[in-house]
C-alpha cells in the first residue's frame, strides 16, 4: 500500500474513532485531549494555554508537554502527516478539485523545482555570469513562480508569529483563544454538531459558522500547515532538533548527482514544502519534515531512505562522495558536543 | 542552535564550492511571515477581546460554578460531553456568545438531569473526573447534592423559576410532575389540600438539579406558545 492511502487510513481511523467515541459517549477524548478515563494527553498548545491563562501550574499539562517533545524529537512533526484531521480535509479538497485544475497546480509546481534544479545543476558544471543566471531565469519563466531565489531561513518564521500572537492575546485575556478557532477542535466540533442536529434537533447557526471557521482557515488562508498553524510552530520549536528518521539521499542513485539531470520529484510531492534536494530552495527546511514518506515513494530511483539515525549530514551538497565524508564526521562531533 | 550550525556549515560548504558568489546568507524572517505573524496576531487579540463582550449566562456542569475559571481553562477538548453517562452536557450554542461556544452547559430539555453521578459513579461527576485542565473542578469543602438523602448540598447549578403564565398547574389541571420529581423537598405544593394543587420553588432547598426541568410537560401538552418548559433552571450568575 502506497505510503499516503496508509496515511489518510490511520489520520481517518483515529477521527472516525474519536467522533464515534464523542456520538456514543465511550471515552476516547479528542485530540484536543486524548484519552481515556481520567487519563489525558493534552494538545501541547493547550496545555501552554490552560496554564497561561488560570496562571496554575498543572501537572498533567507539564507532562503532556514533555511527552510531545519527546515524540515530536523522535518523529518531527509526523502527527501532522499521519494524524491531524487537516490533512483529511486537505485530501477532501483535492478529491473535489477539477482535473484541470489539478494538472494545472502540478505542472506550476513542476516548472517551478525543475527550474531550480537546472539553475543548480547548471551552476554546478560552470558557475554562471550573473547575465547567465539572468537568461536562464527568463528561459523557465522564474518571474512567475518566484521560486528560483534561495528562500531566507530564519530561526523563526509566520506560524510562531501566530503562536506568539495566540499566547500573548492568552496571557492578556487570560482564556485559550486559538482553542476558539482551532481547526482540529473545530472539525470534532462540526461532527458534534451535525450529530446533535440530528439527534437532538438542535439547530444552531453553529452548524454553519463552524464548518466555516475551517473552511476560512483552510482554503482561503492558503498553506495553514506551513505557514499559520501554531500547533505547527510549536513542534517545530522540537522537531528543529530531531535527528531521526529524516530522509536521506543516496547521492549515488540520485539523478541529479548521479546522472546531472534536473528530476527534483522529492521537492515536487513533499507536503511541508521542502526541497529535499535543493534545501535553500524550500519554503521550509527538514527542520519541519512531517516524515510522510511522499518523497521516499516518489524518487524515480529509490535513492531516498529513512533511516533511524542519518548516516552522513542531510542533504549533503552535491560534490563528490569522498569530500562530504570529513564534514560529516565534523558535523556529528559538533551535535555530540552540544 | 543547532539549526544555526547547519545553516553556516551549508553556506561554507557552498563557499567552498563556488567561491565567487551568489546565495545571500539566509537569515531573518520573509515579509511575508512577518505579514502574517503580524496580522494573526491582530486578529488573535481581537478574538481575546471577546472577553469583555462576555455571554449568556449558562447551567454549568458541577464544579463549573466559578465561570472566569471556567472560561480561562477549557480547551473545548470535549471530554466531558463524552463523560457525561446521562448526555445532560452539551456544547454551548454560538447564540449564547461567541466566547462560550462549544463550552459545556447543562440541557435539561433532553430530558435527562444532573444527579451528581450518585447512581452512575458513587456521588463523584465523572465530567469533573475527566476533565483535563481543571476547568470543572469541585472546591475544597464542596457537598454534593445527594437524591438519597434529600441534601441540596453546597455545589448549585442553578436555581429552578417557575413561569405561571405556561405551567399547567396554575391552569388548573392537576399536573404535579415537578413536585414528584424533585428530590430536594426544593418544591412544595399551594393549596396541596386542594384538586389543583400549585408548585412552587423553595430557592434555598434547589441546587438546579433539573429534574423538574426534565419532566415538565408544559410544552409538549397543551397548546401552549413558548419557547421554553414552564420550570427551568435559571443560572446562578445570571
Amino acid at each position: 500500500m502506497k505510503t499516503k492511502n496508509l496515511r489518510v487510513l490511520i489520520a481517518a481511523a483515529v477521527f472516525v474513532v474519536m467522533a464515534l467515541g464523542l456520538i456514543l459517549g465511550v471515552s476516547t477524548g479528542t485530540l484536543s485531549g486524548f484519552g481515556w478515563d481520567t487519563f489525558s494527553l493534552l494538545c501541547p498548545l493547550g496545555a501552554l494555554a490552560t496554564m497561561i491563562a488560570t496562571k496554575t501550574f498543572l501537572p498533567r499539562a507539564v507532562v503532556s508537554l514533555i511527552l510531545v517533545a519527546i515524540v515530536v524529537l523522535l518523529v518531527g512533526r509526523a502527527f501532522c502527516a499521519w494524524v491531524c484531521p487537516t490533512m483529511l480535509i486537505e485530501r477532501i479538497r483535492g478529491f473535489f478539485r477539477s482535473p484541470k485544475k489539478r494538472r494545472a497546480l502540478e505542472e506550476a509546481k513542476h516548472e517551478e523545482v525543475k527550474a531550480i534544479a537546472q539553475q543548480e545543476l547548471a551552476e554546478k558544471a560552470a558557475p554562471l555570469t550573473a547575465e547567465e543566471t539572468a537568461s536562464l531565469k527568463s528561459g523557465h519563466q522564474c518571474g512567475a513562480c518566484g521560486g528560483c531565489a534561495p528562500q531566507k531561513h530564519g530561526k523563526f518564521d509566520s506560524r510562531h508569529g501566530v503562536l506568539a500572537g495566540a499566547l500573548l492575546s492568552t496571557a492578556i485575556f487570560g482564556f485559550p483563544v486559538f482553542c476558539l478557532v482551532c481547526p482540529v477542535g473545530l472539525s470534532f466540533a462540526t461532527v458534534l454538531v451535525v450529530w446533535r442536529a440530528f439527534s437532538a434537533g438542535d439547530a444552531t447557526i453553529g452548524l454553519i459558522i463552524i464548518p466555516a471557521m475551517l473552511v476560512i482557515e483552510l482554503v482561503l488562508l492558503r498553506k495553514w500547515c506551513t505557514r499559520f498553524c501554531p500547533i505547527s510552530g510549536l513542534m517545530n520549536l522540537a522537531s528543529r532538533f530531531s535527528r531521526t528518521f529524516v530522509p536521506v539521499i543516496n547521492d549515488e542513485k540520485c539523478l541529479e548527482t548521479a546522472k546531472g539531470v534536473a528530476c527534483s520529484r522529492c521537492a515536487e510531492v513533499c507536503e511541508a514544502d521542502i526541497n529535499l534536494r535543493h534545501l535553500a530552495f524550500g519554503e521550509r527546511t527538514l527542520a519541519d519534515c512531517t516524515r510522510c514518506r511522499a518523497c521516499v515513494d516518489a524518487c524515480p530511483t529509490q535513492a531516498i531512505k529513512m533511516p533511524f539515525l542519518a548516516p552522513k549530514k542531510v542533504g549533503a551538497t552535491t560534490i563528490p562522495a569522498p569530500s562530504t565524508e570529513p564534514a560529516a564526521v565534523m558535523e556529528d562531533e559538533e551535535l555530540v558536543a552540544d | 542552535m543547532t539549526e544555526t550550525k547547519d545553516t553556516v556549515a551549508a553556506s561554507t560548504e557552498d563557499a567552498q564550492t563556488m567561491p565567487s558568489k551568489k546565495r545571500p546568507q539566509p537569515a531573518g524572517i520573509t515579509r511575508r511571515g512577518l505579514l502574517i505573524g503580524v496580522g494573526s496576531t491582530a486578529a488573535l487579540l481581537g478574538l481575546g477581546a471577546l472577553r469583555y463582550a462576555g455571554h449568556n449566562p449558562l447551567n454549568r456542569p458541577p464544579g463549573g460554578a466559578d465561570e472566569a475559571h471556567l472560561v480561562s481553562a477549557c480547551i473545548r477538548c470535549e471530554r466531558c460531553y463524552e463523560a457525561c453517562p446521562r448526555e445532560v452536557i452539551v456544547p454551548a450554542k454560538i447564540e449564547d456568545g461567541l466566547l462560550g461556544m462549544r463550552s459545556p452547559a447543562l440541557d435539561f430539555n433532553t430530558g435527562h438531569y444532573c444527579d451528581f453521578c450518585a447512581s452512575e459513579n458513587g456521588g463523584v461527576p465523572r465530567c469533573v473526573e475527566v476533565c483535563p485542565t481543571e476547568a470543572l473542578a469541585l472546591p475544597a469543602g464542596a457537598q454534593l447534592g445527594n437524591p438519597e438523602t434529600g441534601e441540596t448540598g453546597n455545589v448549585i447549578i442553578g436555581t429552578a423559576v417557575i413561569d405561571t403564565k405556561t405551567c399547567l398547574a396554575y391552569r388548573l389541571t392537576g399536573c404535579r410532575d415537578c413536585y414528584d420529581a424533585c428530590r430536594y423537598d426544593a418544591i412544595v405544593l399551594d393549596n396541596a389540600e386542594t384538586a389543583n394543587p400549585l408548585p412552587r420553588v423553595v430557592a434555598d432547598q434547589c441546587n438546579g438539579c433539573g429534574a423538574c426541568q426534565a419532566v415538565c410537560l408544559s410544552l409538549s401538552s397543551g397548546s401552549i406558545k413558548s419557547s421554553e418548559r414552564a420550570i427551568v433552571v435559571r443560572p446562578i450568575q445570571a
